[in-house]
């Protein structure tokens, strides 16, 4: 957990530090893809965590998923169909229930080692 | 160990994401400064401000000048002036013939057989196909427009009357020669704009026929102009 938080402030601080910043036209892309990203990050914390992790459907999943919700937004904006809330939805259903998940394996966790202390 | 590369790859995942969200965060920021710069646009409302008291400043003295003007001409030179002034207002009126480069405009009436089922109408040239190439002409600066020979003036009225056109209470009747004087460049591109006049009379088989004129005459206006109801609102100068 504390790793994953170090790697986002380093991503944060390098981000911020970036002189450049990507066209308005591209900030729409973006910014599903970051929803994306944002998922199978707590998708793997949460995989981590139930011990079932796998770093080949994790790292494809981060940079396919990322990749597939821009994508798709672009498509949507080219037929004119708001592509764009299949992937607002899809992931953010997925984000939440991975959320609970996670929450409910730590508070699980700390029961047990409070019970047993 | 499983475990531990787990917490490698979600480490580099999140420094992609942290990444991305600083970038969408920075992206945000920069279109919320370049979109709405509040200050600039108050700027700009109060030089517009300023223009239209500047303007309505003119205005009053634009009208200050013209009563003075008035003045001075009841004085000395003042036939003179006068005369001046009446001829330009009779070559606006349309009541002299006038002279100059334009185009010579032809209407005429389909070949096209109707074929069943299809009015013979939509192939005739109507009141309203002249009005719409009078008005395209008018746009593009015409200063003098006849039609078979009837001068348009203020008062004139294009208008249906059964099989023929009515123009200054004169029946007409296909094809119609439209005699019009001003930029021959313009009133031809204004034409034939792609959609515009021309383009929808020939889908209808409307014959049309454009000619530029360096030196044409447009007929100066017969009928009589006479004002029954208006009176002048207040006493004005020449």
């Amino acid at each position: 957990m504390w790793v994953a938080l170090a790697g986002l402030a380093a991503g944060l601080a390098m981000g911020f530090s970036i002189p450049a910043v990507i066209p308005h036209a591209f900030a729409r892309y973006l910014s599903i893809a970051v929803l994306a990203a944002l998922d199978s990050v707590f998708g793997g914390l949460r995989a981590s965590l139930e011990e079932r992790f796998d770093n080949a459907v994790f790292v494809s999943g981060f940079f396919g998923n990322a990749l597939l919700a821009a994508v798709l937004t672009l498509i949507g904006d080219r037929l004119g169909v708001e592509l764009y809330y299949a992937a607002l939805f899809a992931l953010g259903y997925r984000l939440f229930q991975n959320l609970g998940a996670i929450r409910r394996y730590l508070l699980a966790g700390q029961s047990r080692k409070t019970s047993h202390s | 160990m499983r475990t531990r590369d787990g917490q490698l790859a979600i480490a580099l995942a999140c420094v992609v994401l942290g990444l991305m969200l600083a970038m969408q965060f920075r992206v945000q920021q920069n279109i919320r400064q370049t979109t709405l710069p509040n200050p600039r646009f108050e700027e700009v409302t109060q030089r517009l401000r300023e223009t239209e008291q500047e303007r309505d400043r003119f205005r009053a003295e634009l009208n200050d000048v013209r009563g003075r003007l008035a003045e001075a001409l009841s004085g000395q030179g003042a036939v003179e002036a006068l005369r001046k002034e009446a001829a330009e207002l009779r070559l606006v009126l349309g009541l002299t013939a006038v002279k100059g480069p334009g185009l010579v405009v032809t209407l005429d009436d389909s070949q096209t057989t109707a074929r069943p089922g299809q009015g013979p109408e939509v192939f005739l040239i109507h009141d309203d196909d002249v009005l719409r190439v009078v008005n395209e002409l008018r746009a593009a600066g015409a200063e003098a427009i006849s039609i078979n020979d009837q001068r348009l003036v203020a008062m004139s009225e294009i208008r249906c009357a059964g099989p023929t056109i009515s123009i200054n209470n004169t029946r007409t009747a296909p094809p119609i020669k439209i005699h019009v004087l001003g930029p021959p460049e313009t009133m031809e591109a204004a034409l034939k704009m792609r959609g515009g006049v021309i383009d929808t009379l020939t889908y209808w088989g409307i014959q049309v026929s454009i000619r530029r004129e360096a030196e044409l005459t447009v007929p100066a206006y017969t009928g009589s102009l006479k004002f029954i109801y208006g009176t002048l609102k207040e006493e004005v100068g020449p």
